[in-house]
């Protein structure tokens, strides 16, 4: 919708779709400058870190897993990892293992939802994936197939698809057979031929020329891809573990969010998220996802928002491959958990959620129960630098028609896959020209 | 190269929607329940809580009867039975606005299409609603919609005798 005329101008549009929970979106345009743009979050507050509050630090993970349907795993790891550094865990290797694969299962699963039912449609002029399905059946019914390997990863390993039951402080309730395990490897090899047609795919889509100015934050994976560990890193050379780094993050309450806004060091943005991942990791992905990311034209990093589909894509080859290696030299943790002594203690996890890092901070007493507990979710981190993609993407679209410059603000929102849901834990958009 | 990554789908799929943990939003569940006792030839699904996680469970299935609370603004405890044609617009149980599709908002009509224009979509979808009239947190069912899952399940029996 376009209000005003001349030097000032007004646009909105009220809903914006295909976005994790709700929220809404303003920009201000006044004599052909881009004044404000404001990312409003409205979904209401969800209160986690006052309910963990009092809880014993065993449950959190399985309490965290339900701020979120898509990326559960990314909190019961996180909070695994939290609690584990609190008291002083060291879990088994094998164990390291098997999160690694159940967190394989939920890159995958995300990944291909964001791919091909909440992004895809943007760059082939569709409305919604009901209409690309329609139009492209084939590339479709590939998107679902990757869905459905991660889905049954995250069965096997973790018992169900959507926020998985066999998570816990030290390890696992039960670890998997080996060959319920070995069963895995057929639909993975179909889902890794999947994800490398996947990357073919989504490289052919025209993307908008603009390149973005980030700050990347991301974890650098000791010798292999991010996922379940690893420090902070930061393209600006920071290398600090995740307690660290979360001393320096300082978020902020806006009136218009039910989502803190969070800053390094009180001031700057940062971007985490398959961009970021990407470029501080390309090196460490496997050889598959790297000749794929060589071959979709990816150099050894990308600041065009547009294209994170493309790095998603890759990211997607890697889960698959990865999870196949783990698949291949399972070997069933015995026992399935670390044994836990509870004591008193502050500690941090930070792990890779598909859309950026997560952070858990928990405050233990003496018989593990929770004081003080700070999640700090990717979307948090990356919504100021949404809004400055906004600004880009307005001032060098001035000249396009309102509808479509509204469409790609809505767009530029998608290319980071925020998660309203976990921020307030989203979306509508107005455009205001003055 | 793609394929079906999941077991071959029963004929005849009975799934509850909603959460138990709103409520009358449990209904869905407690009716596929119910059917899932007194017809062992049916496969139960769920609860599924977003229609989107039906894709690659139904695939293929003679018949789905989709069993979920709604609010029509009907008297609590009414027992409605909606055929999801060809070229069905947003109707009971569908999730947001048609149209949307966020992971949020994709109803079951959208999911339908969707499985339509992909070709995985189960020959029949009825959809058994009963008018829910209390949505709020915790569990057990209002009165009125305890008495109707019998009712309700009763209609879904004789939807699925013909079938097997």
């Amino acid at each position: 919708m376009s209000h005003g005329s001349g030097a000032r101008r007004t646009l909105s549009v009220e809903g914006l779709a295909r976005v994790e929970g709700e929220g809404s979106l303003r920009v201000e345009v006044r004599d052909g400058v881009v004044e404000e743009v404001a990312l409003s979050i409205f979904e209401p507050p969800r209160f986690f870190e006052a309910l963990l509050s009092g809880r014993a630090a065993a449950e959190a993970p399985d309490i965290t897993a339900r701020v979120c349907g898509i990326c559960p795993v990314a909190y019961q790891m996180s909070s695994c990892a939290a609690v584990e550094d609190a008291v002083g865990v060291r879990v088994d290797d094998r164990v390291t293992e098997l999160r690694r694969l159940l967190y394989c299962g939920e890159w995958i699963e995300s990944h291909a939802l964001h791919v091909y039912l909440l992004h895809a449609p943007d760059f082939l002029g569709c409305a919604d994936a009901v209409e690309l399905a329609e139009r492209d059946p084939g590339s479709v019914r590939r998107g679902l197939a990757l869905k459905q390997a991660g889905n049954r990863v995250m069965e096997t390993v973790g018992g169900r698809a959507v926020h998985p039951v066999n998570v816990r402080v030290g390890g696992f309730y039960r670890a998997p057979s080996r060959a319920a395990i070995a069963a895995l490897a057929g639909p993975l090899e179909r889902a890794r031929d999947d994800a490398l047609a996947t990357v073919g795919w989504v490289a052919g889509f025209d993307f908008p020329d603009v390149e973005g100015v980030y700050r990347f934050v991301a974890l650098r994976g000791d010798g292999r891809y991010p996922m379940e560990s690893g420090r902070v890193a930061s393209s600006e050379g920071i290398d600090v573990t995740a307690g660290e780094f979360l001393d320096r993050v300082v978020e902020e309450q806006v009136a218009r969010s039910t989502a803190l806004q969070a800053r390094l060091d009180g001031a700057l943005e940062y971007l985490t998220g398959p961009l970021a991942r990407y470029a501080l990791n390309a090196d460490l992905l496997p050889e598959t996802a790297r000749r794929a990311a060589a071959d979709a034209g990816l150099g050894p990093a990308c600041a065009n928002p547009f294209r994170s589909i493309v790095v998603r894509a890759v990211e997607l080859v890697a889960a698959c491959d990865e999870a196949l290696r783990l698949v291949h030299g399972y070997e069933p943790p015995d026992p399935p958990a670390a044994p836990v002594r509870w004591r008193a203690g502050v500690g941090t996890g930070a792990t890779e959620a598909p859309r950026g890092v997560l952070f858990h901070r928990y405050e233990l007493d003496d018989d593990g129960l929770i004081g003080a507990a700070r999640i700090v979710p990717p979307t948090s981190q990356n919504q100021l630098t949404i809004e400055s993609d906004l600004r880009r993407v307005v001032q060098a679209g001035l000249e396009l028609p309102d509808d479509e410059l509204t469409w790609r603000c809505e767009q530029s929102v998608r290319n980071h896959d925020p998660c309203i849901s976990c921020a307030a834990h989203f979306l509508d958009v107005s455009v205001v020209r003055r | 190269m793609t394929g079906p990554v999941g077991p071959v789908a029963p004929r005849v799929i009975v799934v509850g929607i909603g959460s138990a943990y709103r409520r009358d939003d449990g209904a869905g569940a407690a009716v596929a329940e119910e059917v899932a006792r007194a017809c062992p030839g049916v496969t139960r699904l769920g609860p599924v809580t977003e229609p989107l996680d039906l894709l690659g469970l139904w695939d293929g299935a003679d018949l789905v009867v989709v069993a979920d609370a709604v609010r029509s603004g009907a008297e609590p405890g009414t027992v409605q039975i909606v055929e999801l044609s060809e070229g069905a617009g947003a109707g009971v149980g569908s999730g947001g606005p048609p149209g949307t599709t966020s992971t949020h908002g994709i109803g079951l009509t959208g999911v339908l299409r969707l499985a339509r224009a992909v070709g995985s979509a189960p020959r029949r979808v009825v959809v058994v609603g009963i008018e829910g009239e209390d949505f709020g947190n915790g569990t057990g069912l209002s009165a009125a919609v305890e008495r109707a899952v019998p009712h309700a399940a009763g209609h879904v029996r004789e939807l699925v005798d013909p079938a097997r």
